[in-house]
C-alpha cells in the first residue's frame, strides 16, 4: 500500500502579526498546513499497522527543500517536490494541475491524502481538482479511513450526518482536523530527516508553465475586532446574553 | 559568525515545545504542589529520546548536541522546572559516564539511561560539603574485587529512580578522591523522604545513605584519585543543564511579563501603555536575549572540547549570568504583575520560585566568580 499526501508549505500563522488590519509576513517562518498535518498522520498511523509507504508530495517556493523535513521527522518515508519559487502564491488551479502532473509520475499509489484545507487560503480545491485531473474516486470531509486490500471505507462527516462511503482504489480523500492527533516526533526522526530520500522537479521538467492566475487576491485583511464593553453582574446575565446573540446553545 | 538556528534546530525546539504545552503544562501546577512527576511524563520524555540528547548514536543516544540539549531545556523549563532539573541532572550523570567510562560501562549503563528506561544521577554534596570536594567524607575501602562504600550524600537529585549514580567518595588506601558507578538501590542503599524545596518541585531531591554497599572494581569512574577532574569536567557539564533550566525560566518571566502588561488594564488603558511598564518589559527581554545566547554558545562549546579548564570557565560564566539574571527577570514579572502575582493562580508565582533555585545549585554563583577570577588572573 503506497499513500501519497499532498502537504502545503504555508507561514507558520501562529507567528503572524496584524498591523493595521495587514498580516506581516516578513521573517515568519514556514511551516506545513496544519490539516496537512492530519492527513499525514493518517497515512503513517496506517503505514505503521499494515505497511507501505509514505511519500510526502509539495510544490512551493526553494524553501520546501527545508519546510518539507518536517514532513519527513513526523514519518514520512521519502519527498516528491516541484519547486518554483512562484509556486507559493499560485492559485488553487494552477496547483492542483502540478500536483496532477507530478502524481502521474509516482507509480503505484493506492491513496492520496489531502488536507481538507489548506492553512492559509482554506478554498478546499486542490483535493478535488487533482482528483478529476486523474479521474479517479474522491470523498471529502473524511473523519476516519478504513483500507481493505483494493477498497477504502470513509467517514465523511457533514454538518448535520455522518455518510460511509466505500470507494476502490485508486482514490482520493480530503481529511477533517478532527480525524486524528498528529504525533510529536523524536529527536532522531527530527535529525534524520534530511537524510531521507527527495526527488526535485522543477516545472520545466514536467513540462508546464505557470499559467496566468485566474484568481487575483485585492486585499485580504484581518476582521475588525472591538470590545464591546458590556459589564454583566452574574453567570445567569452572561449565559443569556451569549444565547440572546445565539454566540453559545445554538 | 551566523546566529540563526536551522530547520533541524528549529524542529528540535518546536517538538520540546509542542510536549510540554501539550503534556507538561496542563499539570504544571499539579506537578509542583504534590512535588512528584507522574511516570507518564517520565515515559513521555524518554520516547521523545530526551533523556538522551547529547549522547552518540552507538550507545543509544540521539546525538543532537549539546547545543540541541539546550534548545531542548529552555522549552521544558519554561513550563516546569522539576522537569527540567530532571533532565539535567540525569544528563549530568550520564554524562560524566560518556566522558570517563571504560567501553564496557558505557555500553551497560548509556542505553537504558538514553531511553529514559533507567535515570541517571551525580552525587557529589554531602552535609559537610558543597563546593569543596577537599571536605569529603564519604570513603571507600578496597575488598578483594569490591569497593565498600559508606557515607551520607545530601541534595541528590533523582536518587530515587533505579539507574546507575556517579557517586564521589574517598578512597581509603590513597586518600584520594574516586568516582564510581554505584546502582542505585543495590544492598545497603537508602534515601530520605523528598526534602521540600521552594521551587523546582517535581525534581526530587533526597538524601542518599550508604552503608555497607558492595560495588565491583569494575565499576570504578576513571581511576583511583581521579575524581577531581571527572568532579570538574561533570559539572562544567552539569551546568549547561542548570544554566538553561534557568534560561527557561527567564523566558518564562518575560513572556508572563509581556501577556500581564497586555491584559491588565488602568483607567481603561492596558498598563503596557505605561512607560514604567514598559522599561520592565525591555528588561525583560534584555535579560532573556542575553541570558539565551550565552546558554546556546556554552551549548555548542559543549560539542568539542578542548581544554576542560576552558571549559569549565566558561560553564561557570554562563551558570553564574543565567543563574543571576533569572531571579532579576521573575522578580521584575512579579512587579509587573503586582499582588496578583503573589497569588498561585499567577504563574508567575511558580516562576520566581523556580528561579530562586538558580544561583544556589551546582556550586553557588560566587564559587562560579571565584573560578572565572581565577582563570582571568592566572
Ligand atoms: C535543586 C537542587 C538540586 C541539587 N542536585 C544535586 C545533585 O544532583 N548532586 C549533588 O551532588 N548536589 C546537588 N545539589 C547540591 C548543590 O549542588 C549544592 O548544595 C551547592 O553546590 C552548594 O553547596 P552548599 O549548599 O554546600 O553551599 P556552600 O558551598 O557551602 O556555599 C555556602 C556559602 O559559602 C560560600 N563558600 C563556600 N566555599 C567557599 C570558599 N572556598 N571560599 C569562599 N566562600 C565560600 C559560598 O559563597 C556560599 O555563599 C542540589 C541542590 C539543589 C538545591
Amino acid at each position: 500500500m503506497n499513500i501519497v499526501v499532498a502537504m502545503k508549505q504555508i507561514p507558520d500563522l501562529q507567528q503572524i502579526r496584524i498591523r493595521n488590519r495587514e498580516p506581516v509576513l516578513d521573517a515568519v517562518p514556514l511551516t506545513l498546513g496544519n490539516i496537512d498535518k492530519n492527513a499525514l498522520e493518517a497515512a503513517v498511523a496506517f503505514k505503521e499497522s499494515h505497511g507501505g509507504k509514505v511519500t510526502v508530495l509539495s510544490a512551493g517556493s526553494e524553501d520546501l527543500e527545508d519546510t518539507i523535513k518536517e514532513a519527513l521527522a513526523a514519518g514520512a518515508d521519502e519527498a516528491f517536490l516541484v519547486l518554483d519559487d512562484e509556486l507559493d502564491g499560485a492559485d488553487s488551479e494552477a496547483i492542483a494541475g502540478i500536483l496532477g502532473a507530478a502524481l502521474n509520475r509516482i507509480e503505484d499509489k493506492d491513496l492520496i491524502i489531502f488536507g481538507e484545507g489548506s492553512g492559509d487560503n482554506y478554498s478546499g480545491q486542490v483535493g478535488p481538482r487533482v482528483a478529476e485531473i486523474l479521474g479517479i474516486p474522491l470523498v471529502t470531509y473524511a473523519s476516519s479511513i478504513e483500507i481493505n486490500d483494493k477498497t477504502a471505507k470513509v467517514v465523511r462527516s457533514l454538518e448535520d450526518c455522518e455518510e460511509i462511503i466505500e470507494l476502490t482504489l485508486p482514490a482520493a480523500v480530503s481529511v477533517l482536523a478532527g480525524i486524528n492527533e498528529p504525533r510529536i516526533p523524536s529527536v532522531t526522526q527530527i535529525l534524520k530527516a534530511g537524510k531521507k530520500p527527495k526527488e526535485i522537479l522543477e516545472m520545466d521538467d514536467l513540462g508546464l508553465a505557470l499559467a496566468e492566475k485566474q484568481v487575483i487576491t485585492l486585499s485580504n485583511l484581518a476582521p475588525e475586532s472591538e470590545r464591546k464593553q458590556i459589564l454583566l453582574k452574574s453567570a445567569d446575565e452572561l449565559v443569556k446574553a451569549l444565547s440572546s446573540q445565539s454566540l453559545i446553545g445554538r | 559568525m551566523d546566529f540563526t538556528l536551522s530547520k533541524e534546530q528549529l524542529l528540535l525546539q518546536k517538538m520540546a515545545r509542542d510536549y510540554a504545552e501539550k503534556f507538561i503544562e496542563p499539570i504544571a501546577r499539579q506537578i509542583d504542589e504534590e512535588n512528584k512527576i507522574p511516570q507518564e511524563i517520565i515515559e513521555g520524555l524518554g520516547e521523545l529520546e530526551l533523556f538522551g540528547i547529547p549522547f552518540p548514536e552507538e550507545y543509544g543516544g540521539a546525538d543532537a548536541g549539546y547545543d540541541g540539549y539546550t534548545l531542548v531545556m529552555e522549552q521544558i523549563s519554561k513550563v516546569s522546572g522539576g522537569v527540567a532539573m530532571t533532565i539535567a541532572a540525569h544528563t549530568l550523570g550520564l554524562g560524566a559516564i560518556r566522558s570517563f567510562g571504560t567501553e564496557e560501562q558505557k555500553k551497560k549503563y548509556l542505553p537504558a539511561g538514553c531511553k529514559g528506561k533507567e535515570i541517571a544521577s551525580f552525587a557529589f554534596t554531602e552535609p559537610g560539603t558543597g563546593s569543596d570536594p577537599k571536605q569529603l567524607s564519604s570513603i571507600a575501602v578496597k575488598e578483594g574485587d569490591y569497593f565498600i562504600l559508606n557515607g551520607t550524600k545530601r541534595f541528590i537529585s533523582n536518587a530515587n529512580y533505579p539507574g546507575p549514580m556517579v557517586i564521589f567518595a574517598k578512597e581509603m588506601e590513597s586518600g584520594e578522591v574516586t568516582a564510581f558507578i554505584l546502582e542505585k538501590w543495590t544492598e545497603g542503599y537508602s534515601i530520605s523522604e523528598p526534602w521540600e524545596k521552594v521551587g523546582h518541585r517535581g525534581g526530587i531531591l533526597v538524601d542518599v545513605y550508604m552503608k555497607d554497599i558492595k560495588i565491583p572494581a569494575e565499576n570504578l569512574l576513571g581511576k583511583v584519585g581521579q575524581g577531581f577532574p571527572i568532579l570538574l569536567l561533570g559539572i562544567a557539564l552539569g551546568k549547561i543543564g542548570t544554566s538553561t533550566a534557568a534560561l527557561g525560566a527567564t523566558l518564562a518571566a518575560y513572556e508572563e511579563g509581556v501577556k500581564y502588561a497586555r491584559e491588565k488594564t488602568h483607567r481603561d488603558k492596558p498598563i503596557a501603555k505605561f512607560q514604567a511598564i514598559q522599561l520592565k518589559i525591555a528588561d525583560l527581554a534584555i535579560k532573556y536575549e542575553t541570558s539565551r545566547w550565552l546558554c546556546y554558545r556554552l551549548g555548542c562549546l559543549a560539542n568539542n572540547i578542548k581544554d576542560p579548564a576552558q571549559f569549565a570557565r566558561e560553564a561557570a560564566l554562563t551558570k553564574a549570568y543565567a543563574g543571576d539574571v533569572v531571579v532579576e527577570a521573575a522578580h521584575i514579572a512579579m512587579d509587573v504583575h503586582g499582588s496578583y502575582g503573589l497569588m498561585k493562580d499567577y504563574k508567575v508565582e511558580r516562576i520566581l520560585r523556580d528561579a530562586l533555585i538558580g544561583p544556589q545549585i551546582e556550586g553557588v554563583s560566587d564559587m562560579q566568580r571565584m573560578i572565572i577570577a581565577g582563570a582571568a588572573l592566572r
